[in-house]
């Protein structure tokens, strides 16, 4: 069908506008009664309506629709109240999953129950007459509001739903519920149940009943409708890049030149002429640097669009935490590229869920702040909560096992607070308990790792917790450090390096079986990349090579051949069935042609531990 | 005391698996009947504590028959058993007043959990 092709520019813009409602929502709960914002509110769904009409998506109109109609009215209130700014966010959770229906051809989930959820309270007198903010279960009228979920393979869904109307309404009467008994009559096969019931037994005892219909998935009593799925991950729509006409013209521009490049080139050669070959290479060389910066620009996205769904996700968790908590976000216009930006998208939910839920008691703030460092992003997580007790994670060490006694006593803050990344360190329930923290953080420090970059955790009593992210600006295009190793070279990301050193032989000690050095005032172990490459016996070196670094949250001295230099180099993945090899993450051409790999330091040292 | 309950249905093999079923359990088969006519019967001299209910069945069909029963013992637990492709009479049927109803083909953990459920709400 001719309307095919302009389907993925139709998910595209439909999600940007779904973002800038997120936006727009955001700020209107701050400032409930900013015309502009509500007149921007009203334009997305309009936007999004014409879209999806002219492409015949029938419930994505339908569900668009509504909004503008409530929009509309909230312009000319001049307000938009709590209950409808929550109710609007769930509708643009709605809408993605609609998008995620058209994008994957299936049939689009239908809207009306959850358009039967609206807030009844927009049209009335009553927001104009309380401006303050309604707690969300009290405004949504009488009775018991009950949400059924089926579990998929019901066979009768329908005549189930109407055996389960017909049980509710033994403990009461029904006021409503959608859909209605006669639409279930009619043959209409929902997805959930929607009951207010209006009924003196308590909510437990209905429950209890409900719990004995094994074909029941889920049972809430909302304040409010909940919508099954809440996803923050990036959908497959994002994998288009729209690019700007003026870049374009830029690459037209470059391309152009290029070519003349080829034939300034081609007659030097033909005529042998030196100094021309030589301003031809000094050319090309401009143009191609040239063309690897306006290609970066294309792959990198600021973090607006991340922070924008954090401070969603704040919003939420904070209001049914009951906490009083903000998000403050400084540095969201920094650009980095899109890859990472996705690889960070559910490490930093992680954290900022963890503040919001373990790191602040009552009110607080959590910021995000992001910084570019040469060619590093940091990007720092805080809260002003009660902070982490190292105390309490010592203690634990201890009790884990994670160190012995005396480790315990020597042990840096630094490295105290990495023990938390370290995988059965902590569950949540216990950590929520004692230091508040460490809920999945090894998933986020792995996470983390994984693009080449390192997690630094900064925490004291009463004083909240940082934590730090250092990444690569682009995974693509990435400054390595190249070592030597039994005569073959490796790179290693710069942005996993903590320092290189040469030691003299002398100030190797030994403690045990393990050798170990002084770094600063540390003590580092020593791992030689010959023995954990499985190559022949250490040859003798002097002074000895050392790359710090940091495996699996401890610093190490990585003792390689020889230390090559720094590069930045064109990363390329491996293809199958080479991406399974463990301690390589990819591959990379030097100028000279020699082909080296990337040493992924951490998955060597999870095979050798394991 | 074991629960009694009434099999109507017009194939044999459902009224064997049904009685397997419930006998397995504990439950006491007081009858069984072929038809919508043998139903009303049965159940107006045996007076169970439940009926299981075909649907389609050759002249006097099982809504009827519910309906039939309902008419008099307005609070008869009768749990109607249907073929996937019928639920718009599997709809009419609880409309018409059926606590609850089976799928075909059923498992005998899906039918206790429906029958045990009627019976300990009626």
């Amino acid at each position: 069908m001719e309307i095919d092709k302009f389907r993925d520019m139709f998910l595209a813009e439909a999600a940007e506008h779904l973002e800038s409602m997120v936006d727009i929502l955001m700020q209107l709960d701050l400032d409930p009664q900013d015309q502009d914002g509500i007149d921007a509110l009203f334009r997305e769904a309009h936007s999004i309506k014409g879209m999806a009409a002219t492409m015949e998506h029938a419930e994505t109109t339908k569900l668009s629709h509504h909004l503008e109609n409530r929009l509309d009215i909230c312009r000319k209130l001049g307000r938009i109240s709590g209950v409808e700014i929550d109710w609007l966010l769930e509708a643009t959770d709605l809408f993605k999953l609609l998008l995620d229906d058209i994008r994957n051809n299936h049939e689009e989930r239908c809207v009306a129950s959850f358009i039967a959820t609206s807030p009844k309270e927009t049209g009335t007198s009553t927001t104009l007459d309380s401006p303050q903010r309604k707690d969300p279960l009290s405004s949504e009228g009488e009775g018991l509001l009950v949400q059924l979920q089926l579990k998929a393979t019901v066979a009768a869904p329908g005549p189930r739903f109407l055996v389960l109307l017909k049980t509710l309404s033994k403990f009461g009467t029904i006021i409503e519920s959608t859909p209605s008994t006669d639409e279930l009559l009619q043959g209409n096969v929902p997805d959930q149940l929607f009951v207010r019931l209006l009924s003196d037994t308590p909510q437990e005892q209905i429950k209890q009943q409900l719990l004995r219909y094994s074909e029941l998935q889920e049972i809430t009593f909302p304040g409010k409708i909940n919508k099954p799925v809440k996803s923050l991950s990036k959908s497959p729509a994002d994998k288009t890049v729209r690019i700007s006409t003026e870049l374009l013209d830029h690459f037209i521009n470059l391309t152009g030149e290029l070519i003349t490049n080829r034939y300034q080139l081609q007659n030097a050669l033909k005529e042998k002429n030196w100094q021309e070959l030589d301003d031809g290479v000094g050319q090309l060389k401009r143009l191609v640097k040239n063309l690897h910066h306006q290609v970066l620009k294309v792959r990198m996205v600021s973090l607006e669009g991340l922070t924008g769904r954090l401070s969603r996700t704040v919003h939420d968790l904070s209001r049914s935490l009951a906490k009083e908590i903000q998000l403050k976000v400084e540095g969201a216009e920094i650009e980095l590229d899109r890859a990472i930006v996705e690889e960070l998208t559910d490490p930093l939910v992680h954290m900022v869920r963890n503040a919001v839920d373990h790191g602040i008691e009552s009110r607080g703030t959590v910021s995000i702040k992001a910084w570019r460092e040469r060619d590093q992003i940091l990007i720092q997580v805080a809260d002003d909560g009660r902070g982490i007790d190292p105390e309490k994670i010592r203690q634990k060490a201890l009790d884990k096992g994670f160190l012995n006694p005396s480790q315990a006593q020597t042990i840096r803050d630094y490295d105290l607070f990495q023990l938390l990344c370290r995988p059965g360190f902590s569950t949540a329930q216990e950590v929520s308990q004692t230091s508040g923290r460490g809920v999945g953080m090894d998933v986020v420090k792995t996470a983390v790792e994984h693009i080449g970059g390192i997690l630094l955790i900064d925490s004291a009593p009463g004083e909240g917790a940082r934590i730090t992210l250092k990444v690569p600006l682009s995974l693509a295009i990435i400054r390595v450090l190249i070592v030597e190793c039994n005569g073959a070279k490796m790179a290693m990301p710069i942005s996993r390096v903590i320092q290189t050193a040469e030691i003299a032989p002398e100030e190797v000690q030994s403690s045990g079986k393990q050798l170990m050095i002084n770094y600063h005032d540390e003590r580092l172990p020593l791992i030689s990349l010959r023995k954990i490459l499985k190559y022949s016996k250490n040859v003798a070196l002097d002074p000895i090579p050392l790359v710090i670094t940091e495996v699996l949250g401890r610093k190490i001295g990585l003792v390689v051949d020889q230390l090559v230099g720094q590069q930045e180099v064109y990363v390329q993945r491996l293809p199958a069935p080479f991406d399974q090899i463990r301690g390589c993450s990819g591959g990379t051409i030097l100028g000279d042609g020699q082909i080296i790999f990337l040493l992924d330091l951490q998955s060597l040292f999870e095979r050798r531990r394991g | 005391m074991s629960k009694r309950v009434l099999i109507v249905d017009d194939a044999l093999f459902m009224r064997t698996m049904l009685r397997d079923i419930f006998t397995t359990a504990g439950w006491q088969v007081i009858a069984e009947a072929e038809t919508g006519e043998q139903a009303i019967t049965a159940y107006h001299e045996q007076q169970p504590d439940l009926v299981t209910m075909d649907l389609v069945m050759p002249e006097m069909g099982g809504i009827e028959a519910l309906q039939a029963i309902l008419r008099d013992a307005p609070d008869a637990a009768i749990v109607v058993c249907s073929a996937l492709g019928q639920k718009s009479l599997i709809l009419d049927a609880i409309n018409s007043g059926a606590k609850d109803f089976i799928v075909k083909p059923f498992q005998s953990a899906q039918v206790l959990e429906v029958v045990e459920r009627v019976i300990s709400e009626s």
